[in-house]
């Protein structure tokens, strides 16, 4: 099986995508091209096998997201430059769960690293940020995203990757 | 003395003659075939009945995404399927769409202030070098 990642197009069959979570399967299959097409607030990359080049198998979500500097505590603010903290959000990433253990979700996370560290060095960006849940908390720190301290016990785990740290994984 | 108070005559209006509009459609053979094999299966003689129960169906499928519900299936062992219409989804209301909303804690400000204003970051793990070097 050879594995496409690219960005989601409009005639992607997406009806049959199932990884198992609600959420993740309809913002799929309901939001998806609208949020990337018409309302231009996140872009979603799809995994496709080349056979079937229009079947989703896998897919994450980017967007753009800020912070204001003084929405952080007064003794960090004034390490932080003078500005809003731009950082990329990987809103989702899903594989289809009849394509688990295949290392889909590996080539997915992968593509979105990169894309992110193009973005961090054409735009500018300090760091991804991701929602994960909780039972996915240890397949993202073996990316090295470290969890962010305060979340509520039961929702899911904010977690940071810096972009100097995917950039010291590049090959020298 | 008593007011006499002139009675108006309503007329009720005269019924107009009820107008029926036409439908006419093109349609390709693969999906002229599908409609004589619905309205075979289905024991509809004509057009207009065949059209009057979809359109019956379409409004309940409208009304109850309208209402936010899902519309599906469920089959003897209990395995259900959603149905995901396109045209149906754009009436669901806005409420039930997913947002991405990103809210911290004061806590978790420090923490992301901690680890942005980190004088070094972190050295990559094998997995991150895997995966930019694949």
């Amino acid at each position: 099986m050879a594995i496409v990642i690219r960005r989601l197009e409009e005639n992607d069959e997406a009806e049959n995508f199932d990884c198992g979570d609600d959420a993740l399967n309809n913002y799929l299959k309901r939001h998806a091209w609208t949020n990337q097409q018409k309302s231009s607030i996140g872009v979603s990359y799809v995994a496709l096998d080349e056979d079937a080049p229009r079947t989703v198998l896998g897919y994450f979500t980017l967007a753009m997201a800020s912070l204001p500097r003084d929405t952080f505590p007064k003794k960090y603010v004034r390490g932080l430059p003078p500005y809003d903290l731009p950082l990329i959000l990987l809103a989702r990433l899903a594989v289809d769960r009849r394509f688990a253990g295949r290392g889909l979700g590996h080539a997915l996370i992968s593509e979105a690293l990169r894309i992110s560290l193009r973005v961090a060095d054409e735009v500018g960006c300090r760091s991804i940020i991701t929602d994960a849940y909780r039972d996915r908390v240890s397949w993202y720190a073996r990316y090295g995203f470290v969890p962010i301290e305060g979340a509520a016990a039961t929702g899911p785990q904010r977690m940071f990757l810096d972009v100097r740290t995917i950039r010291a994984a590049l090959p020298r | 003395m008593a007011l006499k108070t002139r009675k108006k005559r309503i007329e009720a209006p005269a019924p107009s003659p009820r107008r029926k509009t036409k439908f006419q459609a093109d349609l390709a053979p693969a999906e002229d075939r599908s409609v004589r094999l619905l309205k075979e299966e289905l024991q509809l003689s004509s057009n207009t009945d065949f059209l009057s129960d979809a359109v019956a169906l379409f409004r309940w499928a409208v009304s109850e995404r309208k209402l936010g519900h899902r519309i599906m299936s469920e089959s003897a062992s209990g395995e259900r399927k959603v149905l995901l219409f396109p045209r149906l989804e754009r009436v669901a209301p806005d409420l039930v769409l997913p947002r991405v909303e990103i809210k911290w804690t004061g806590r978790e400000l420090e923490s992301l202030a901690e680890l942005v204003s980190a004088g070094e970051a972190n050295r990559p793990t094998d997995a991150l070098i895997r995966a930019m070097r694949d």
